[in-house]
């Protein structure tokens, strides 16, 4: 009973953690990524993935507290996070074209 | 865990965690609505309405005179319908304090106002509770539980067409509570998601610098002056030259944009030959402000630059624009007032159907949720009357006015606060008192205006029709009117609202 109990609260806790702190970063991650790949010019690319950022940190945090499995919630939020980092920042000179 | 369910906990506890500064924002947000009109009430010298006929030199002029620091800065704004006298702030170079004056519209040169927190006192609260970077952090954060608590909410809900037409008061305390919650929850849905949404919006660029960070190199100056297509003169450490009249700049502004009226004017490092002007365009029947900034060198008037903003800040203008409610007048911002109310009811209902169900099951510590309660959904309110009467009972000669009005809030709500700790064993007698003691301070602001002004007092402000003034006053009464009637029906009634007797014959 106790042992079920603290396991609910380390998962509560890694869920938290994953909204908060996983939210964050993928929608970090996608606001570099579109302000990056948008078709459109440089200001504009910016502002519209930065207003967007918060939809993706929402949308999130509602994902994580409706999956089913906290190891593949993080799994998936840390892949997305570093795949679309990578795909933002090693995009060379074109991430700054005006 | 079933969707809905999983969405129930995270509404619960998501919401239940931040609904007191919650309720710090959006109370503070709906008074700000008529910030400019509490500024005005604050000030007994703009009572009487007058036309300045002070212009931007002269304020100018009041500057040269009495600051004698390098100034890295410092912009002003003439007078409007809602502010009729002109506004100064300035910062001095190497520091990040911003001082603020408001000049008196009725001598013929500026002197400044007795000092007052004025209604922006409560715009401050509303977007950083006066703690500088932090409590904007704080304020976005507490922004997305908003966000996510509308969301989980709308989840959860299944009947949200039938449930809005459905109020039970005399159900048990539970029932009626949740019933409150939705009603509020879903009449402002739209406007509590929007405003929720546009408001971490106005501070994107400190809140997700992700984007400046990949596209510009993290490189500041250089994304703000592409996206807001603004211009920008680096420092040359040279004295300035005899500066070029403003009133002339403005005159020319005025000549180019065909007539509108000019809003902020402002003067980047002024002691220095790279000085620049920047006249901003003032228009209020748009959402989104008007960007036809024009640029000029500060001792030549030379017109440097057109501004050429691109079209997503255009965009995020006018979503800061829908949030901040400058534009349509007072029947928009009366609007968003009463929106915001709903969104307090909400947050009020919503702890109360947290309470009442833990009751229910018998649950220890409540009694310091209900203390916390009483302590910010009474102890702001009551200490923003408070700073409203210290406003006239502090004497106008008294240097540093503006703090002893702080010193007045911030005492008062702290001693809500322990009073709120020490009545907790009865929270039923101490919600009566604190309602009769809010409508004793709103009834009797408008007294106490008329006894301390001569052209503010509701009857000189209704003889001439002036109702932005008169409307600070007839808000009181009604309140006033309203937290008497709660007060005795609190007191009349004889069963407790939340009794055992009441669930168990619903049960």
């Amino acid at each position: 009973m106790s042992r079920s109990t603290s396991n609910s609260r380390w998962k509560l806790a890694s869920r938290v953690l994953a909204a908060l702190v996983g939210g964050y970063a993928v929608a970090y991650a996608v606001t570099a990524f579109l302000a990056v790949y948008l078709p459109l010019a440089r200001p504009d690319r910016v502002v519209l993935s930065s207003l967007a950022s918060f939809a993706v940190w929402t949308a999130v945090v509602i994902y994580v507290f409706a999956a089913r499995s906290t190891t593949r919630t993080w799994l998936l939020l840390t892949g997305t996070t570093v795949a679309l980092c990578l795909a933002a920042f090693l995009s060379g000179e074109w991430r700054a074209r005006p | 865990m079933k969707l809905r369910q999983s969405m129930a906990g995270l509404h619960t506890w998501g919401g239940l965690l931040p609904i007191w500064l919650l309720f710090v924002i959006i109370f503070a947000g709906t008074v700000a609505c008529f910030d400019k009109e509490l500024n005005r009430w604050m000030r007994p010298a703009l009572h009487e309405p007058v036309v300045s006929r002070q212009g931007a030199d002269d304020v100018r002029g009041w500057l040269q005179r009495n600051v004698t620091d390098e100034l890295h800065a410092f912009w002003m704004h003439g007078p409007t319908a809602r502010e009729p006298y002109w506004r100064l702030g300035w910062e001095v170079d190497g520091t990040e304090t911003i001082h603020n004056v408001a000049f008196d519209p009725r001598g013929a040169q500026p002197e400044p106002m007795p000092e007052t927190l004025g209604g922006d006192f409560f715009f401050k609260l509303h977007y950083n509770l006066h703690a500088g970077d932090v409590g904007m952090y704080a304020v976005g954060l507490v922004g997305m539980f908003m966000l996510v608590a509308l969301i989980s909410g709308l989840i959860i809900h299944r009947r949200i067409f039938k449930d809005f037409f459905t109020l039970r008061p005399n159900a048990s305390g539970q029932r009626a509570w949740l019933d409150a919650h939705n009603l509020f929850g879903v009449l402002g849905f739209p406007f509590h998601l929007i405003l929720a949404y546009t408001g971490v919006a106005i501070f994107v660029a400190s809140y997700m610098p992700a984007a400046a960070q990949v596209s510009y190199s993290g490189d500041p100056m250089a994304y703000f002056g592409e996206v807001m297509g603004s211009y920008h003169r680096a420092e040359m450490h040279q004295p300035a030259a005899e500066p070029y009249s403003l009133d002339a700049l403005i005159a020319e502004s005025r000549r180019q944009w065909g007539g509108a009226q000019a809003g902020w004017i402002s003067v980047h490092h002024p002691g220095d030959a790279s000085a620049v002007v920047d006249i901003r365009q003032w228009d209020r029947s748009r959402i989104g402000t008007p960007q036809n900034t024009l640029t000029y060198d500060a001792a030549t008037g030379e017109l440097l630059n057109r501004q050429n903003a691109s079209t997503g800040y255009r965009a995020y203008l006018w979503l800061a624009g829908l949030h901040m409610a400058q534009f349509g007048g007072s029947l928009v911002r009366l609007l968003y007032m009463l929106l915001g109310l709903c969104g307090c009811a909400m947050l009020v209902g919503g702890v109360q159907v947290w309470l009442a169900k833990r009751e229910g099951r018998g649950a220890q510590g409540l009694g310091w949720i209900r203390v916390l309660n009483a302590s910010v959904f009474a102890g702001l309110p009551l200490a923003s009357l408070a700073l409203l009467w210290s406003n006239r009972l502090i004497p106008t000669g008294l240097s540093e006015r503006a703090v002893w009005e702080t010193g007045v809030f911030v005492s008062a709500w702290l001693l809500v606060v322990l009073w709120s700790v020490l009545s907790r064993s009865n929270m039923r007698r101490l919600l009566r008192n604190q309602l009769a003691l809010g409508a004793l301070l709103a009834l009797g602001l408008p007294v106490l205006n008329g006894l301390t002004t001569e052209a503010g007092h509701l009857a000189a402000s209704l003889a001439r029709a002036d109702w932005t003034l008169a409307s600070v006053d007839l808000f009181m009464l009604a309140a006033g009117v309203v937290c008497t009637a709660c007060a005795w029906r609190l007191s009349s009634e004889r069963a407790p609202a939340f009794s055992g007797a009441s669930r168990v014959r619903e049960a």
